[in-house]
């Protein structure tokens, strides 16, 4: 591969990256609101 | 280097104090709430969306670019910059559609169409994705603005990059929206007025329309006045398999959301609008006026290629509009016309700094870190995170040059692989919140095989564009339609709700049909079969027969790319005394009458009517973006869910 599919490979996971941290702030957030539902659940 | 006389400084010094004064006059507005430091408390009249539409879609790399493919192409260039083209669709489908939901960003709608933890999922991958994109694009453009500075003054790029890039900083930070949206129609003015008097002044230097007509067939050029100057059916510089392909992005991208890099920008004008009717012609007023600067910078660019017809590389021809401007205009409106470079730099730089915080602020921290935070907090975090996307684009812009040259490509590949489910997840009830993340995940995967790794180790040779953009579409689908149907659809309650506050477009017949049988709408033809036949063109409507598409909608959004494409294509011939434009042009005004008298008083009818229920609809909104259900308890997720 040349530099430009590297270079471009480089970018485009930089970009993926973002996408997958927010991802994974919504995954991380959902569990604790599942959780913390649970636990208001069996206090009831 | 361009000599500045004190009138030039003076012209550029007052345009900049006027919109740095402008933000203070706009602080107190944008401090008052979330809503007005993002979207200036949704009540913005049709003509300011409508301006700040043509601001965002003028960037400082605008006229570098569309200088490039006319002078290349000639007029069958401006196909390129057709891609506009999906305001004349989006204005009367995917505008009305999104006003609706009331998101403040298309992360926020992935959350109201789709439900439980897949649309959860969904936001915080295009919120992710939005923040990172506007970093880039903030660089991107303050490069642009680097290297005019350069030619200008002879400054360093980075200088360029970085002086005008913060005196922006300074109103979005303070004026939030308010200052973005109030900046964007004084700086639409200024540019408009300075790309009518630059292309004008360009067209007189090279002798005037006929001349340059005469001149072009003389050179054996003539068939660059030709808009369908085709090169074969696949080969060539200019094939007609991709003048089609661009053409089925723009006209059909306009049904779907985020089709084009442009509406995520676009989405935050439609949704600051203060009714369905107003973002619609907002949007569709601003892509009309992109297309009529076009037209002006086509002729204009033309007028520069008969008067330096040599130019081999595109570093020296992209700038041709800049040197019209710069070589031919007298001192003192040189001033005026690099104030109108910064109009068009500061415009972009506010919007892309206000949006991306704005994506970070209600997406990212409001979502998922901190759902209880005040008004007040919002602000700040929404200041804070402009700042932090300034840096970033600092970083970008000076030390990844290279690679956002690249990466603008790879990007635009990727959006081969979502542009089908862009239009699906609007259009189509059973589509998911898998079937769309799958389309993004896989993107990553296909895109870099097809067009690199494949043919780097010769499988194939290297597709052309619209060859890849085809393939790349076709193997996408072979992920997410699978991923669509082996997974849960949506929970009807959840899609029930999203469609009677929307009432989409499209495929959502077990929707539409289990909100009648809830009492929710009422069906279509059982009301009709009462009021008896309607005439031809319907024009007076009551609430719920305006909530349905009929074939008033139809005549819009079919009229409407054809009025688009009549409006550039015939202004530009007009411009160079070529005749047959102004039938194209008469065309285009009669088109956009009949659009006007047959559209408007249905989407009065649909805009009085939904004004009445916006206030408790976004009073729902609010508590379920603070995981709460209409009763203020405790949910993990709004309207339900899978789960």
């Amino acid at each position: 591969m040349d530099d430009k599919g590297l270079v471009t490979l480089l970018g485009m996971s930089i970009a993926y990256l973002a996408s997958f941290l927010g991802m994974g702030l919504a995954w991380w957030s959902w569990r604790k609101r599942q959780g913390r539902q649970g636990g208001q659940r069996e206090d009831r | 280097m361009i000599e500045f006389t004190l009138l030039d400084w003076l012209w550029t010094t007052a345009y900049l104090l006027l919109m740095v004064g402008g933000a203070f006059f706009f602080y107190r507005l944008a401090r008052r709430s979330e809503s007005d430091f993002f979207l200036a408390g949704r009540g913005l009249p049709w003509w300011l969306p409508a301006s700040s539409v043509f601001s965002t879609h003028t960037a400082t790399d605008t006229p570098m670019w569309i200088t490039g493919v006319i002078y290349a192409h000639g007029l069958r260039g401006l196909w390129y910059t057709f891609f506009t083209a999906w305001t004349a669709v989006g204005a009367f489908v995917s505008a009305r559609i999104f006003r609706r939901s009331l998101a403040y960003t298309q992360a926020e709608w992935q959350s109201l169409r789709f439900g439980g933890l897949g649309s959860e999922l969904l936001r915080g991958w295009l919120a992710g994705w939005q923040f990172f994109m506007n970093m880039f694009i903030l660089g991107w453009v303050g490069i642009a603005m680097g290297k005019v500075c350069a030619l200008v003054f002879g400054w360093p790029v980075w200088v360029g990059l970085v002086i005008p890039t913060l005196i922006t900083a300074v109103y979005t930070l303070a004026a939030g929206y308010w200052g973005v949206v109030m900046g964007d129609f004084l700086q639409g003015i200024v540019a408009i007025f300075a790309i009518l008097l630059v292309s004008i002044v360009g067209i007189v230097a090279a002798g005037g329309p006929s001349a340059i007509t005469e001149r072009l067939i003389d050179m054996g050029q003539g068939w660059r006045l030709d808009p369908l100057a085709f090169t074969g059916w696949t080969g060539g510089e200019f094939p007609a398999l991709w003048w089609l392909t661009m053409l089925v992005i723009a006209v059909i991208g306009g049904f779907g959301m985020g089709t084009s890099i442009d509406w995520y920008v676009e989405a935050q004008r439609i949704q600051s609008a203060k009714t369905v009717r107003d973002a619609s012609y907002g949007l569709w007023v601003g892509g009309a006026i992109t297309l009529v600067r076009n037209a002006f910078w086509a002729a204009s660019i033309l007028a520069f290629f008969v008067m330096l017809p040599d130019l081999k590389e595109a570093a020296d021809y992209e700038l041709g509009w800049f040197r019209l401007g710069f070589e031919l205009l007298p001192a003192g409106l040189i001033g005026v016309f690099f104030g109108a470079i910064l109009a068009i730099h500061l415009s972009t730089i506010s919007s892309h700094l206000n949006l991306g915080a704005l994506y970070f602020t209600r997406d990212l921290y409001q979502r998922y870190l901190n759902p209880e935070a005040g008004e007040r907090k919002l602000v700040w975090v929404g200041r804070a995170s402009t700042l932090v996307l300034l840096l970033g684009s600092f970083f970008y812009g000076l030390m990844m040059e290279e690679i956002t040259r690249w990466l603008i490509f790879a990007l635009w590949l990727m959006m081969a692989g979502i542009w089908l489910p862009n239009i699906l997840q609007v259009v189509w009830w059973r589509f998911n919140a898998w079937g769309y993340l799958s389309s993004w995940i896989a993107n990553l995967g296909v895109s870099w095989l097809v067009v690199w790794v494949l043919p780097a180790f010769g499988f194939f040779p290297p597709l052309p564009d619209h060859f890849q953009f085809w393939l790349l579409m076709l193997l996408g689908a072979m992920v997410f339609v699978p991923a669509t149907l082996l997974t849960r659809p949506e929970k009807m309650s959840h899609l029930v709700e999203y469609y009677v506050m929307t009432r989409p477009l499209g495929w959502w017949g077990p929707v539409h049909a289990e909100a009648v049988r809830l009492g929710l709408i009422e069906d279509g033809p059982s009301r009709q079969a009462r009021s008896g036949p309607r005439p031809l063109i319907r024009r007076q409507w009551t609430a719920e027969e305006a909530q349905d598409w009929t074939r008033e909608d139809w005549i819009a959004i079919v009229l409407s790319p054809l009025v688009f494409a009549g409006i550039m294509f015939g202004l530009t011939k007009v411009l160079l005394l070529q005749w047959s434009g102004l039938w194209a042009l008469l065309g285009a005004v009669v088109g956009s009458v009949v659009i006007y008298w047959v559209i408007d008083p249905k989407l009065r009818a649909v805009s009085a009517d939904y004004e009445e229920q916006q206030a408790s609809y976004i009073k729902t909104l609010e508590s379920r973006m603070r995981w709460k259900d209409d009763d203020g308890a405790a949910t993990g997720t709004p309207g339900g869910g899978e789960g």
